[in-house]
Protein backbone atom coordinates (compact mmCIF):
# COMPACT_ATOMS: atom_id res chain seq x y z
CA UNK A 1 0.00 0.00 0.00
CA UNK A 2 2.33 2.40 0.63
CA UNK A 3 4.20 1.46 -2.32
CA UNK A 4 1.26 2.59 -4.04
CA UNK A 5 0.88 5.20 -2.33
CA UNK A 6 4.13 6.72 -2.94
CA UNK A 7 3.66 5.79 -6.42
CA UNK A 8 0.42 8.18 -6.77
CA UNK A 9 2.30 11.07 -5.23
CA UNK A 10 5.30 10.76 -7.46
CA UNK A 11 3.17 12.93 -10.12
CA UNK A 12 3.26 10.52 -12.85
CA UNK A 13 -0.14 10.28 -13.30
CA UNK A 14 -0.84 13.66 -14.08
CA UNK A 15 2.34 13.43 -16.36
CA UNK A 16 0.49 10.55 -17.78
CA UNK A 17 -3.04 12.40 -18.40
CA UNK A 18 -0.93 15.23 -19.91
CA UNK A 19 0.08 12.97 -22.64
CA UNK A 20 3.84 13.54 -21.06
CA UNK A 21 5.46 10.32 -20.96
CA UNK A 22 7.26 7.91 -22.67
CA UNK A 23 5.59 5.08 -24.30
CA UNK A 24 7.66 2.76 -21.38
CA UNK A 25 6.41 4.68 -18.57
CA UNK A 26 2.76 4.28 -19.90
CA UNK A 27 2.75 1.19 -20.36
CA UNK A 28 3.92 0.87 -16.73
CA UNK A 29 1.22 3.17 -15.46
CA UNK A 30 -1.43 0.86 -17.49
CA UNK A 31 -0.34 -1.98 -15.38
CA UNK A 32 -0.31 -0.59 -12.35
CA UNK A 33 -3.77 1.02 -12.45
CA UNK A 34 -5.18 -2.73 -13.89
CA UNK A 35 -3.55 -3.64 -10.65
CA UNK A 36 -4.83 -1.17 -8.31
CA UNK A 37 -8.14 0.21 -7.43
CA UNK A 38 -6.38 3.26 -6.15
CA UNK A 39 -4.54 4.23 -8.87
CA UNK A 40 -7.72 3.88 -11.27
CA UNK A 41 -9.11 6.34 -9.27
CA UNK A 42 -6.51 8.70 -9.27
CA UNK A 43 -6.57 8.84 -12.84
CA UNK A 44 -10.39 9.20 -12.96
CA UNK A 45 -10.22 12.40 -10.72
CA UNK A 46 -7.41 14.05 -12.55
CA UNK A 47 -8.77 13.22 -15.98
CA UNK A 48 -12.13 14.80 -14.38
CA UNK A 49 -10.30 17.67 -13.51
CA UNK A 50 -8.45 18.30 -16.35
CA UNK A 51 -11.58 18.08 -18.63
CA UNK A 52 -13.36 20.61 -16.51
CA UNK A 53 -10.18 22.93 -16.28
CA UNK A 54 -9.98 22.51 -20.37
CA UNK A 55 -14.48 23.51 -20.28
CA UNK A 56 -13.60 26.62 -18.14
CA UNK A 57 -11.51 27.53 -20.52
CA UNK A 58 -13.66 26.62 -23.45
CA UNK A 59 -13.83 28.46 -26.59
CA UNK A 60 -16.32 28.48 -29.53
CA UNK A 61 -15.25 28.35 -32.99
CA UNK A 62 -16.95 29.91 -35.62
CA UNK A 63 -20.64 28.67 -36.39
CA UNK A 64 -19.51 27.69 -40.13
CA UNK A 65 -16.89 25.39 -38.53
CA UNK A 66 -19.77 23.05 -37.10
CA UNK A 67 -21.21 22.66 -40.85
CA UNK A 68 -17.86 22.05 -42.02
CA UNK A 69 -16.23 19.63 -40.02
CA UNK A 70 -19.82 17.65 -39.77
CA UNK A 71 -19.77 17.76 -43.73
CA UNK A 72 -15.82 16.28 -43.66
CA UNK A 73 -16.83 13.35 -41.46
CA UNK A 74 -19.94 12.50 -42.71
CA UNK A 75 -19.16 13.03 -46.84
CA UNK A 76 -17.65 9.21 -46.52
CA UNK A 77 -19.96 7.40 -43.96
CA UNK A 78 -21.38 5.25 -46.24
CA UNK A 79 -17.78 3.97 -47.33
CA UNK A 80 -16.74 4.18 -43.59
CA UNK A 81 -19.90 1.79 -42.37
CA UNK A 82 -18.61 -0.60 -44.89
CA UNK A 83 -14.65 -0.36 -43.97
CA UNK A 84 -14.48 1.19 -40.67
CA UNK A 85 -13.19 -1.87 -38.70
CA UNK A 86 -10.34 -2.28 -41.02
CA UNK A 87 -9.18 1.68 -41.42
CA UNK A 88 -5.99 1.69 -40.71
CA UNK A 89 -3.07 4.90 -40.84
CA UNK A 90 -2.28 3.28 -44.26
CA UNK A 91 -5.43 4.53 -45.72
CA UNK A 92 -5.23 7.80 -43.90
CA UNK A 93 -1.53 8.06 -45.92
CA UNK A 94 -3.63 7.09 -49.50
CA UNK A 95 -6.09 9.72 -48.91
CA UNK A 96 -3.13 12.36 -48.33
CA UNK A 97 -1.59 11.11 -51.56
CA UNK A 98 -4.61 12.35 -53.73
CA UNK A 99 -3.28 16.07 -54.62
CA UNK A 100 0.38 14.41 -56.08
CA UNK A 101 -2.22 12.50 -58.96
CA UNK A 102 -3.36 16.28 -59.48
CA UNK A 103 -0.41 17.63 -60.04
CA UNK A 104 0.68 14.95 -62.43
CA UNK A 105 -2.32 15.55 -64.06
CA UNK A 106 -2.12 18.96 -64.40
CA UNK A 107 1.78 18.42 -65.87
CA UNK A 108 -0.04 16.03 -68.27
CA UNK A 109 -2.63 18.74 -69.69
CA UNK A 110 0.62 21.36 -69.73
CA UNK A 111 2.77 19.16 -71.90
CA UNK A 112 -0.31 18.65 -74.60
CA UNK A 113 -0.84 21.88 -74.28
CA UNK A 114 2.70 22.72 -75.12
CA UNK A 115 2.28 20.48 -77.77
CA UNK A 116 -0.46 21.79 -79.73
CA UNK A 117 1.03 25.13 -79.50
CA UNK A 118 4.63 24.03 -80.89
CA UNK A 119 2.74 22.62 -84.07
CA UNK A 120 0.30 25.09 -84.64
CA UNK A 121 3.60 27.36 -84.49
CA UNK A 122 5.40 25.21 -86.79
CA UNK A 123 2.37 25.44 -89.04
CA UNK A 124 2.18 28.63 -88.81
CA UNK A 125 5.75 29.47 -89.72
CA UNK A 126 6.01 27.33 -92.51
CA UNK A 127 2.92 29.30 -94.01
CA UNK A 128 4.80 32.32 -93.53
CA UNK A 129 8.11 31.21 -95.06
CA UNK A 130 6.23 30.61 -98.14
CA UNK A 131 4.31 33.47 -98.34
CA UNK A 132 7.71 35.25 -97.68
CA UNK A 133 9.64 33.24 -100.57
CA UNK A 134 6.63 34.43 -102.98
CA UNK A 135 6.84 37.91 -101.74
CA UNK A 136 10.52 37.36 -102.66
CA UNK A 137 10.21 36.33 -106.52
CA UNK A 138 7.64 38.72 -106.95
CA UNK A 139 10.45 41.27 -106.03
CA UNK A 140 12.54 39.85 -108.30
CA UNK A 141 10.92 39.47 -111.20
CA UNK A 142 9.71 43.31 -110.75
CA UNK A 143 13.06 44.47 -110.34
CA UNK A 144 14.25 42.28 -113.65
CA UNK A 145 11.26 44.43 -114.94
CA UNK A 146 12.31 47.37 -113.67
CA UNK A 147 16.16 47.01 -114.95
CA UNK A 148 14.34 45.88 -118.59
CA UNK A 149 12.24 49.17 -118.78
CA UNK A 150 16.00 50.95 -117.70
CA UNK A 151 17.65 49.73 -120.37
CA UNK A 152 15.00 50.42 -122.85
CA UNK A 153 14.75 53.87 -121.77
CA UNK A 154 18.76 54.69 -122.50
CA UNK A 155 18.38 52.79 -125.48
CA UNK A 156 15.85 55.49 -126.87
CA UNK A 157 17.42 58.18 -125.43
CA UNK A 158 20.89 56.88 -126.99
CA UNK A 159 18.45 57.00 -130.49
CA UNK A 160 16.54 60.10 -129.75
CA UNK A 161 20.36 61.61 -129.08
CA UNK A 162 21.85 60.28 -132.44
CA UNK A 163 18.68 61.93 -134.38
CA UNK A 164 18.72 65.64 -132.98
CA UNK A 165 22.78 65.67 -132.92
CA UNK A 166 23.32 68.03 -135.38
CA UNK A 167 26.71 66.14 -136.30
CA UNK A 168 25.19 62.99 -137.38
CA UNK A 169 24.72 62.64 -141.05
CA UNK A 170 22.01 60.61 -141.78
CA UNK A 171 21.96 58.46 -145.02
CA UNK A 172 19.41 56.29 -146.56
CA UNK A 173 20.68 53.12 -148.76
CA UNK A 174 18.39 52.12 -151.29
CA UNK A 175 18.11 48.88 -152.84
CA UNK A 176 20.63 47.85 -155.99
CA UNK A 177 18.77 46.11 -159.17
CA UNK A 178 18.85 42.42 -158.02
CA UNK A 179 17.62 43.19 -154.44
CA UNK A 180 15.46 46.41 -155.62
CA UNK A 181 12.89 46.49 -151.85
CA UNK A 182 16.03 46.46 -149.54
CA UNK A 183 16.91 49.48 -147.79
CA UNK A 184 18.64 50.79 -144.37
CA UNK A 185 19.56 53.78 -142.41
CA UNK A 186 22.95 54.82 -141.15
CA UNK A 187 23.85 57.40 -139.37
CA UNK A 188 27.50 59.01 -139.67
CA UNK A 189 29.04 61.52 -137.16
CA UNK A 190 31.86 63.33 -139.11
CA UNK A 191 32.79 64.85 -135.40
CA UNK A 192 32.94 61.45 -133.44
CA UNK A 193 33.22 59.65 -136.44
CA UNK A 194 31.16 56.84 -134.87
CA UNK A 195 28.66 55.18 -137.64
CA UNK A 196 25.62 53.73 -136.48
CA UNK A 197 22.68 51.31 -138.52
CA UNK A 198 19.03 51.38 -137.36
CA UNK A 199 18.52 48.04 -136.86
CA UNK A 200 14.44 48.83 -136.29
CA UNK A 201 14.11 50.12 -139.87
CA UNK A 202 16.62 47.38 -141.41
CA UNK A 203 14.87 45.88 -144.34
CA UNK A 204 17.35 43.44 -145.84
CA UNK A 205 17.09 39.80 -147.68
CA UNK A 206 16.85 37.08 -144.72
CA UNK A 207 20.67 35.30 -144.87
CA UNK A 208 21.21 32.08 -143.95
CA UNK A 209 23.56 30.45 -141.10
CA UNK A 210 26.68 30.90 -142.81
CA UNK A 211 26.69 34.51 -144.19
CA UNK A 212 26.39 37.98 -142.67
CA UNK A 213 25.76 41.27 -143.97
CA UNK A 214 29.25 42.96 -144.02
CA UNK A 215 29.16 47.06 -143.97
CA UNK A 216 31.43 48.63 -146.42
CA UNK A 217 33.04 52.52 -146.33
CA UNK A 218 34.08 54.02 -149.96
CA UNK A 219 36.88 56.41 -149.32
CA UNK A 220 38.40 57.55 -152.90
CA UNK A 221 36.81 54.76 -155.05
CA UNK A 222 38.19 51.97 -152.32
CA UNK A 223 36.06 49.99 -149.81
CA UNK A 224 37.23 49.84 -146.06
CA UNK A 225 35.80 47.13 -143.78
CA UNK A 226 33.41 48.70 -141.45
CA UNK A 227 32.26 44.94 -139.46
CA UNK A 228 29.71 42.79 -140.09
CA UNK A 229 25.71 42.52 -138.93
CA UNK A 230 23.09 40.18 -138.87
CA UNK A 231 19.51 41.07 -140.00
CA UNK A 232 16.98 41.92 -137.91
CA UNK A 233 16.10 39.33 -135.51
CA UNK A 234 12.26 39.90 -133.88
CA UNK A 235 13.92 41.05 -130.81
CA UNK A 236 16.80 43.37 -132.32
CA UNK A 237 16.05 46.84 -131.64
CA UNK A 238 17.62 50.22 -131.56
CA UNK A 239 20.90 50.89 -133.22
CA UNK A 240 24.23 49.12 -133.93
CA UNK A 241 27.47 51.00 -133.54
CA UNK A 242 29.87 50.04 -136.51
CA UNK A 243 33.49 50.51 -136.47
CA UNK A 244 34.83 54.60 -136.54
CA UNK A 245 35.70 56.36 -139.64
CA UNK A 246 36.56 60.00 -140.26
CA UNK A 247 34.93 60.25 -143.51
CA UNK A 248 33.76 58.53 -146.83
CA UNK A 249 32.15 59.37 -150.12
CA UNK A 250 29.66 56.55 -149.82
CA UNK A 251 28.60 53.16 -147.92
CA UNK A 252 27.41 49.94 -149.37
CA UNK A 253 26.60 46.49 -147.96
CA UNK A 254 27.40 43.09 -149.54
CA UNK A 255 26.44 39.30 -148.01
CA UNK A 256 30.15 37.64 -147.26
CA UNK A 257 30.58 34.71 -145.26
CA UNK A 258 30.09 34.67 -141.62
CA UNK A 259 32.65 36.89 -140.29
CA UNK A 260 33.27 39.01 -142.98
CA UNK A 261 35.50 38.78 -146.22
CA UNK A 262 38.63 41.42 -146.35
CA UNK A 263 37.25 42.86 -149.74
CA UNK A 264 33.43 43.10 -151.01
CA UNK A 265 32.04 40.42 -153.30
CA UNK A 266 30.81 43.03 -155.68
CA UNK A 267 28.08 40.96 -157.11
CA UNK A 268 26.74 40.12 -153.27
CA UNK A 269 25.66 44.06 -152.78
CA UNK A 270 22.26 44.88 -151.33
CA UNK A 271 22.05 48.30 -150.33
CA UNK A 272 24.45 51.12 -151.54
CA UNK A 273 24.39 54.99 -150.52
CA UNK A 274 25.78 58.12 -151.32
CA UNK A 275 26.31 61.61 -149.35
CA UNK B 1 -29.74 27.94 -40.17
CA UNK B 2 -32.02 27.40 -37.89
CA UNK B 3 -31.04 27.83 -34.12
CA UNK B 4 -29.07 24.72 -33.48
CA UNK B 5 -30.13 22.84 -30.52
CA UNK B 6 -26.95 21.24 -29.14
CA UNK B 7 -26.73 17.23 -29.03
CA UNK B 8 -25.62 16.23 -25.71
CA UNK B 9 -25.17 12.09 -24.60
CA UNK B 10 -23.73 10.56 -21.89
CA UNK B 11 -19.82 9.78 -22.35
CA UNK B 12 -21.04 5.96 -22.52
CA UNK B 13 -23.58 6.50 -24.87
CA UNK B 14 -21.11 8.66 -27.19
CA UNK B 15 -18.76 5.95 -27.32
CA UNK B 16 -21.19 3.35 -28.54
CA UNK B 17 -22.42 5.28 -31.27
CA UNK B 18 -19.01 6.05 -32.46
CA UNK B 19 -17.88 2.58 -32.68
CA UNK B 20 -21.17 1.88 -34.50
CA UNK B 21 -20.31 5.21 -36.88
CA UNK B 22 -23.85 6.81 -36.44
CA UNK B 23 -24.13 10.30 -37.24
CA UNK B 24 -25.69 11.51 -34.03
CA UNK B 25 -22.41 10.53 -32.82
CA UNK B 26 -20.60 12.95 -34.74
CA UNK B 27 -22.80 15.94 -34.28
CA UNK B 28 -22.96 15.00 -30.27
CA UNK B 29 -19.20 14.93 -30.86
CA UNK B 30 -18.94 18.00 -32.02
CA UNK B 31 -21.28 19.90 -30.01
CA UNK B 32 -19.97 18.28 -26.71
CA UNK B 33 -16.51 18.61 -27.09
CA UNK B 34 -15.18 21.51 -29.69
CA UNK B 35 -15.53 24.24 -27.14
CA UNK B 36 -13.04 22.34 -24.80
CA UNK B 37 -10.76 21.50 -27.78
CA UNK B 38 -10.97 24.61 -29.52
CA UNK B 39 -10.00 26.38 -25.92
CA UNK B 40 -6.92 23.85 -25.68
CA UNK B 41 -5.68 24.49 -29.44
CA UNK B 42 -6.11 27.97 -29.70
CA UNK B 43 -3.60 28.53 -26.96
CA UNK B 44 -1.38 26.86 -28.30
CA UNK B 45 -2.12 28.17 -32.00
CA UNK B 46 -2.92 32.34 -31.59
CA UNK B 47 -3.95 32.40 -35.53
CA UNK B 48 -7.72 31.78 -35.47
CA UNK B 49 -8.03 30.31 -39.25
CA UNK B 50 -5.10 27.92 -38.46
CA UNK B 51 -6.45 26.69 -34.83
CA UNK B 52 -9.65 25.92 -36.66
CA UNK B 53 -8.35 23.65 -39.83
CA UNK B 54 -6.44 22.28 -36.63
CA UNK B 55 -10.06 21.39 -34.74
CA UNK B 56 -11.06 19.97 -38.02
CA UNK B 57 -8.22 17.57 -38.46
CA UNK B 58 -8.63 16.54 -34.79
CA UNK B 59 -12.10 15.32 -35.07
CA UNK B 60 -10.75 13.65 -38.76
CA UNK B 61 -8.26 11.70 -36.98
CA UNK B 62 -10.92 11.14 -33.97
CA UNK B 63 -13.00 9.61 -36.54
CA UNK B 64 -11.02 8.02 -38.19
CA UNK B 65 -8.48 6.29 -35.62
CA UNK B 66 -11.25 5.54 -33.06
CA UNK B 67 -10.90 2.10 -33.19
CA UNK B 68 -7.74 2.92 -31.29
CA UNK B 69 -9.77 4.17 -28.36
CA UNK B 70 -10.15 1.93 -25.04
CA UNK B 71 -12.94 3.22 -22.40
CA UNK B 72 -10.72 1.19 -19.92
CA UNK B 73 -7.44 3.28 -20.75
CA UNK B 74 -9.50 6.37 -19.66
CA UNK B 75 -11.73 9.11 -20.63
CA UNK B 76 -12.65 9.82 -23.98
CA UNK B 77 -11.70 13.74 -23.46
CA UNK B 78 -7.88 12.79 -22.50
CA UNK B 79 -7.61 10.54 -25.55
CA UNK B 80 -9.01 13.66 -27.93
CA UNK B 81 -7.24 16.29 -26.42
CA UNK B 82 -3.81 14.34 -26.35
CA UNK B 83 -4.97 14.06 -29.85
CA UNK B 84 -5.68 17.95 -30.44
CA UNK B 85 -2.54 19.04 -28.46
CA UNK B 86 -0.24 16.89 -30.67
CA UNK B 87 -1.57 18.25 -33.95
CA UNK B 88 -1.53 21.74 -32.55
CA UNK B 89 2.04 21.50 -31.38
CA UNK B 90 3.05 19.66 -34.48
CA UNK B 91 1.78 23.17 -36.54
CA UNK B 92 3.37 25.09 -34.12
CA UNK B 93 6.65 23.29 -34.61
CA UNK B 94 6.55 23.28 -38.29
CA UNK B 95 8.98 25.34 -40.13
CA UNK B 96 6.33 27.36 -42.00
CA UNK B 97 4.53 28.42 -39.34
CA UNK B 98 7.63 29.42 -37.36
CA UNK B 99 8.02 31.45 -39.80
CA UNK B 100 5.11 33.23 -40.43
CA UNK B 101 4.05 33.08 -36.55
CA UNK B 102 4.35 36.17 -34.10
CA UNK B 103 5.51 35.51 -31.00
CA UNK B 104 3.65 36.44 -27.99
CA UNK B 105 4.65 36.27 -24.73
CA UNK B 106 3.82 32.83 -23.03
CA UNK B 107 2.65 34.37 -19.97
CA UNK B 108 0.54 36.74 -21.27
CA UNK B 109 -0.98 34.74 -23.68
CA UNK B 110 -3.48 32.76 -22.07
CA UNK B 111 -5.27 35.99 -20.55
CA UNK B 112 -4.54 37.56 -23.77
CA UNK B 113 -6.79 34.76 -25.99
CA UNK B 114 -9.47 35.20 -22.96
CA UNK B 115 -9.29 38.85 -23.61
CA UNK B 116 -9.82 38.34 -27.05
CA UNK B 117 -12.52 35.40 -27.51
CA UNK B 118 -15.76 35.07 -25.76
CA UNK B 119 -14.83 32.46 -23.38
CA UNK B 120 -17.48 30.04 -22.42
CA UNK B 121 -18.75 30.17 -18.49
CA UNK B 122 -20.99 27.32 -18.66
CA UNK B 123 -24.03 27.39 -15.53
CA UNK B 124 -22.86 24.42 -13.62
CA UNK B 125 -19.36 26.15 -13.41
CA UNK B 126 -19.99 29.58 -11.98
CA UNK B 127 -17.82 31.11 -9.98
CA UNK B 128 -15.14 29.65 -11.68
CA UNK B 129 -13.48 33.60 -12.43
CA UNK B 130 -12.83 32.52 -8.86
CA UNK B 131 -10.33 29.52 -10.55
CA UNK B 132 -7.75 32.10 -11.14
CA UNK B 133 -7.08 33.00 -6.95
CA UNK B 134 -7.48 29.67 -6.41
CA UNK B 135 -4.48 28.41 -8.00
CA UNK B 136 -1.19 30.33 -7.00
CA UNK B 137 0.81 31.50 -9.88
CA UNK B 138 3.73 29.25 -10.41
CA UNK B 139 1.54 27.02 -10.42
CA UNK B 140 -0.99 28.14 -12.93
CA UNK B 141 2.06 29.06 -15.01
CA UNK B 142 3.06 24.98 -15.00
CA UNK B 143 -0.10 23.78 -15.63
CA UNK B 144 -0.68 26.39 -18.22
CA UNK B 145 3.08 25.70 -20.02
CA UNK B 146 2.05 21.97 -20.20
CA UNK B 147 -1.82 21.95 -20.43
CA UNK B 148 -2.15 24.68 -23.08
CA UNK B 149 1.02 25.30 -24.49
CA UNK B 150 2.16 21.94 -24.66
CA UNK B 151 5.69 22.16 -23.44
CA UNK B 152 6.89 18.78 -21.67
CA UNK B 153 7.19 18.80 -18.61
CA UNK B 154 11.60 18.81 -19.38
CA UNK B 155 11.12 21.88 -21.26
CA UNK B 156 8.45 23.44 -18.82
CA UNK B 157 11.71 22.65 -15.96
CA UNK B 158 14.32 24.57 -18.56
CA UNK B 159 11.87 27.70 -19.07
CA UNK B 160 11.17 28.51 -15.81
CA UNK B 161 14.24 27.88 -14.49
CA UNK B 162 13.38 24.79 -11.93
CA UNK B 163 14.38 21.93 -11.07
CA UNK B 164 12.66 18.55 -12.45
CA UNK B 165 11.23 17.14 -9.17
CA UNK B 166 9.74 20.78 -7.94
CA UNK B 167 8.17 20.86 -11.72
CA UNK B 168 6.67 17.86 -10.68
CA UNK B 169 5.31 18.57 -7.34
CA UNK B 170 3.77 21.68 -8.68
CA UNK B 171 1.71 20.26 -11.21
CA UNK B 172 0.48 17.49 -9.06
CA UNK B 173 -0.23 20.43 -6.73
CA UNK B 174 -2.34 22.63 -9.15
CA UNK B 175 -4.39 19.34 -10.10
CA UNK B 176 -5.17 18.41 -6.39
CA UNK B 177 -6.16 22.27 -6.31
CA UNK B 178 -8.06 21.86 -9.14
CA UNK B 179 -10.15 18.90 -8.29
CA UNK B 180 -10.53 20.12 -4.67
CA UNK B 181 -12.05 23.18 -6.43
CA UNK B 182 -14.36 21.40 -8.93
CA UNK B 183 -15.48 19.12 -5.97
Amino acid sequence: MEEVKAYIESGILELYVLGDISAQEKAQVEEMASKHQEVRAEIAEIENSMELYAEVHAVEPSEQLRHRVLNSLLVNLGDDNTFSKSRTRQDDDNVVALPVARVNSFYKYAFAACLTLLLISIYGLVNLYSELQESNSQLTALQTDKQRFANQVSLMDNQLAMYRDTAYKVLKLKGTPKTPTAAMILAWNSVSKKVMVDMETLKLPQHDTKHQYQLWALVGGKPVDMGVFDTATPDTTGVKEMKSIASADAFAVTLEPTGGSVNPTLDQMVVIGKF
Amino acid sequence: MSPKRKISLSEEELILALRNREKIAVEALYDMYSASLFGVISRIVTDQAVAEDILQETFVKIWHSFGGYSAEKGRLFTWMVNIARNLAIDKVRSKDFKNQSKNHELENNVTFIDEQRNTVYKPELLGIRDLVSTLKPEQKSILDLVYFKGYTHVEAADELGVPLGTIKTRLRMAILQLRKHFN
